[in-house]
């Protein structure tokens, strides 16, 4: 359900608070690399895409119990009009957008709403913060449990006929008499959403759109994830560390401020071409620590 | 007399932390790096659809002190560049410092890319992973280009991966006999 946000007051300029939860971004995980930080330490990189990400709708829908639920909507990767049905191609036209590969919305608290046909940036994100990636795993196919849930098998020899693979017992015996549901059994592993919490943002590119996470990201190249602020590290730990009144602490070190309500392309143009986080270690990785 | 020094070190890290601060002001702490030179031959536009992105990364994102390696040491084609046997010295920012030894392998992965070093060191075969980029990593002085041996051994090796040479103690005194650090 679409409905305009109340309009913020123009003299003042949207801040982050600890209390809001910013929208997140629909990007393309390209491949991974290796960096080396300021201190000399190697990081394994994976390097995200953000191509041509637009807000296509701000969702406020009540609830029967009458709360609110206020979502922004982006959709990411143009796509050729006569691929799209003309039920999205009205969508779109009703954001000012062109079509998209994909639509996806990020929930956010009532602040957080960003005007529609807005397009996001890497400089969304602060090198040294902290993001879940949210993407469909690869898929393994059908698969059995030694791979998917990680049994032992059975012994390679000993008299094992022809089980060496195999789950083994399934349950107990006449009582119950019958297989608990949820009994982890062979079938189909990966294709499924994952979401790798707590990647630190290494490297901003604004003229690429590129965003350097540290570490592994789910799913193939060139396949679209969703990037949000770490729930865990960033949102929680904001809220907590300002009731406490650990107003250091609320966000990570290094950290001043977020872009809020987004980062755009427009703040892209007067920000500096490439960010790079500091190390989060103290000393150099080849000297010993007293 | 330190109250003075003080303020004067206050003073001028407070005049760099504004400039950060207007440069960039969601952080101070941020390192900020000049725009990563693109090429005239790759339009900006397929770059930032994706298309030829990371084969460009692997040559734009080693710093430019590096990029002379990549392109002789670790290219595959240059006459110049390092063929697994070759004995060569790394000289390291780190403990130990020089290590010599015979290229076992080279991984080429752009930014990534590493190389194996073995040698017999009082009696112990010892082998070192070193990146071509680390910041770490301060000179490759090759003494003993590969198919040094001499006599029929005297050729290129025939593999680009040498791990064999873990089981030949001959083969490695052969190649490498004799080499310190």
């Amino acid at each position: 359900m679409q409905a305009t946000p109340t309009p913020a007051d123009p003299l003042k300029a949207a801040k982050w608070t600890p209390q809001s939860i910013r929208t997140g971004v629909i990007a393309r995980k390209r491949g991974m690399t290796a960096m080396w930080d300021d201190l000399g330490a190697r990081q394994p990189v994976t390097v995200l895409q953000i191509d041509n990400c637009q807000v296509t709708a701000n969702i406020v829908t009540v609830r029967k119990d009458k709360t609110e639920y206020h979502a922004v909507q982006l959709g990411a990767t143009d796509k050729r009009e006569k691929n799209t049905t003309a039920q999205m191609m009205g969508h779109f036209r009703n954001a000012n957008v062109g079509p998209k590969q994909i639509v996806r919305e990020f929930p956010v608290t009532p602040d957080a709403h960003v005007p529609v046909g807005t397009t996001l940036s890497a400089v969304h994100f602060v090198p040294g913060q902290f993001v879940d990636v949210v993407a469909k795993s690869i898929g393994k196919g059908f698969q059995g449990g030694m791979k998917r849930w990680g049994f032992k098998g059975l012994r390679a020899s000993h008299g094992v006929s022809i089980s060496h693979r195999s789950l083994g017992s399934t349950g107990q015996h006449q009582d119950p008499g019958r297989v608990w549901p949820g009994r982890k059994m062979a079938g189909r592993m990966g294709g499924v959403r994952i979401t790798t919490h707590n990647l630190r943002v290494v490297r901003v590119d604004t003229a690429l759109n590129l965003l350097f996470v540290k570490g592994c990201v789910p799913g193939v190249d060139d396949a679209h994830v969703m990037v949000r602020d770490a729930k865990k590290i960033m949102v929680a730990q904001a809220q907590h560390n300002q009731a406490k009144g650990r107003y250091e602490k609320v966000l990570p070190k290094g950290v001043d401020d977020l872009p809020f309500p987004a980062g755009t392309q427009e703040m892209a143009k007067s920000l500096p071409p490439v960010i790079e986080a500091p190390s989060a270690r103290v000393i150099s990785p080849f000297l010993p620590r007293e | 007399m330190f109250t003075g020094r003080l303020r004067a070190l206050a003073r001028s890290m407070s005049t760099a932390a504004s400039t950060t601060a207007a440069a960039y002001p969601f952080s101070k702490n941020v390192i900020i790096r000049p725009a990563t030179a693109i090429p005239q031959s790759i339009p900006l536009e397929s770059l930032q659809k994706g298309k030829g992105l990371m084969p460009f990364l692997q040559t734009a994102l080693p710093p430019p002190e590096k990029r002379q390696w990549m392109e002789t040491l670790f290219s595959k084609r240059h006459p110049d560049r390092l063929l697994p046997g070759t004995v060569v010295t790394v000289i390291t920012a780190h403990a130990p410092n020089t290590f010599s030894g015979v290229v076992l392998s080279i991984r080429r992965r752009g930014p990534d890319t590493s190389f194996v070093v073995r040698n017999i060191v009082q009696r112990t075969g010892v082998e070192m992973q070193f990146f071509a980029n680390s910041p770490h990593l301060k000179e490759i002085k090759i003494l003993k280009k590969s198919g040094g041996g001499g006599g029929r051994a005297g050729r290129r090796a025939r593999r680009a991966k040498l791990f064999y040479l873990r089981h030949s103690p001959l083969k490695m005194t052969a190649i490498a006999g004799g080499v310190k650090g």
